[in-house]
């Protein structure tokens, strides 16, 4: 499909993706900023890496996630490290903000658009920097600084259930449980989506990525239980 | 000594270990009109005596935006200098666009020093002759800064340069533990007071022959403009730094 290259000998870009990670969700709220994911890598439409953390933390108080190709994730996150790396060579104690690594993620996805070789992503920055940072850079390197954030699927399904229980001054808890709620419904309507999740926030104590956690979902429906009039267990 | 046969160019080392080109290049820095600065804890402010060079010329500027936290005076070849204040506003504008912040001062003053010490390692090149004062505000703080023709730097609380600046450095010495709590107006009058420390007998500060530029946490680089300069001057005659010290 992609792999002409070689018999051509053109260069070719890579127009669609291989493996991609979900959704993901990030709001602000009171004290900082949380964001969400699932934590599954499909191949397609085989849900192939299930344990994945998607969730990096590239600076004391920036995190970075994506949905789309997974390897242009991983790509990313390099580049991001990159850039405070060379803030040894300096020795100045000065290391770059939040708003820094999302506006040198927003030039370089529009340099790569620009070469129609884009970084198939969707890209969210959160950080907590004497305030709060959220911002999206998408695949065509627009950069949209916002208080809340959806990307793939979750801006369709979920931004009916944020405007109705979500604020920017909720608590981290309220904040949580929308996003759990919102991946509840993702994991319903989204073939793509998966029910572990794993949320990430940062505030003025710096970084936080939790444990995954499993949405809760009900399954054990008797339609789904038996078939038509047919027992299928035995009580 | 024979220092000629060692002062060729940059890449002979005399034996008692010393570059002489380097050395005379920051002569040149010390032929350049006195440049001095000073900070305090929310601003700095950059004084220098400008030069005419015959009754029919104007006044060469000394002092050079940067960018709108950033500012420098010049000491030395003013050609040279051009070409450091280039370089440095393309940082600023590069670093701006790639991360819509300020460059850090300290970063930039680094990238200097390590152009100019290119160029005292090089069989083909000279040093840059001009020292610099570097002013700069960014989140680390305020900062004063000086580079030399050898690529050293160094960060200041105030310094001077060029001319008879050791008059100011004299003054600075006896008044700079002021300078951190002083208000802007006693940091400009305190730069002007060291100012006049060094013009000679028969000269006469005047708007036309100063330049005062400040910057503060909240203020980007500014001149002050004719006006403000006369009042400033005319206010040397009853400025009295001791009367700062009974306030506190």
């Amino acid at each position: 499909m992609i792999f002409n290259s070689e018999i051509s000998g053109q260069q070719e870009h890579t127009t669609s993706p291989v493996v991609t990670g979900g959704s993901v969700i990030a709001l602000v709220y009171n004290g900082g900023v949380l964001v969400g994911t699932d934590t599954l890598c499909s191949y397609g439409s085989m849900a192939t890496f299930k344990n994945v953390q998607k969730i990096a933390q590239i600076s004391k108080n920036t995190i970075y996630v994506s949905s789309g190709e997974f390897s242009d994730f991983q790509q990313v996150v390099r580049e991001l490290a990159k850039i405070d790396r060379s803030a040894l060579q300096y020795d100045d104690g000065v290391h770059p903000s939040p708003k820094d690594y999302g506006n040198y993620l927003a030039r370089l996805s529009y340099k790569k658009r620009c070469k129609i070789n884009p970084l198939y992503l969707q890209n969210v920055i959160a950080g907590f920097d004497n305030d709060k940072y959220l911002a999206l850079v998408d695949i065509y390197g627009t950069y949209l600084e916002s208080k809340f954030i959806t990307t793939g699927f979750a801006s369709y399904f979920c931004k009916a259930i944020i405007s109705n229980y979500w604020n920017e001054n909720c608590s981290l808890d309220q904040a949580k449980q929308v996003i759990r709620e919102c991946f509840k419904v993702l994991f319903c309507r989204d073939c793509r989506a998966h029910d572990v999740i794993q949320l990430a926030y940062v505030d003025a104590q710096g970084t936080h990525i939790e444990e995954p956690e499993r949405v809760e979902t009900k399954w054990d429906f008797n339609g789904f239980k038996y078939r038509a009039n047919e027992k299928l267990h035995t009580q | 000594m024979l220092k000629h046969l060692y002062d060729t160019d940059c890449v002979t080392w005399s034996p008692q270990g010393k570059l002489f080109q380097v050395e005379y290049a920051m002569e040149a820095v010390k032929q350049g009109s006195i440049c001095l600065g000073l900070k305090s804890n929310d601003h700095v402010v950059l004084c220098s005596l400008k030069r005419q060079p015959s009754e029919l010329a104007g006044y060469q500027e000394k002092q050079f935006k940067i960018d709108d936290h950033m500012a420098i005076a010049i000491a030395g070849l003013t050609a040279d200098a051009r070409v450091l204040c280039k370089y440095m506003r393309t940082e600023c504008l590069e670093y701006k666009y790639t991360y819509e912040s300020h460059h850090p001062v300290g970063r930039l003053v680094f990238k200097v020093a390590e152009k100019s010490q290119h160029k005292t390692q090089s069989g083909a090149k000279r040093p840059y002759g001009v020292g610099l004062l570097v002013a700069g505000i960014d989140p680390n703080g305020v900062h004063l800064f000086e580079t030399c023709p050898s690529g050293n730097y160094y960060e200041y609380k105030c310094q001077a340069i060029g001319s008879r600046s050791q008059a100011a450095r004299t003054y600075f010495e006896s008044w700079f533990h002021l300078f951190q709590k002083s208000n802007l107006e006693q940091l400009i009058l305190h730069g002007l007071s060291a100012i006049k420390k060094a013009i000679m007998e028969d000269e006469e500060l005047n708007e036309k022959n100063v330049e005062v530029g400040i910057l503060g946490k909240n203020q980007k680089f500014t001149h002050l403009n004719a006006q403000e300069l006369k009042n400033y001057i005319a206010q040397l005659e009853t400025f009295n730094p001791n009367s700062q010290i009974q306030q506190e």
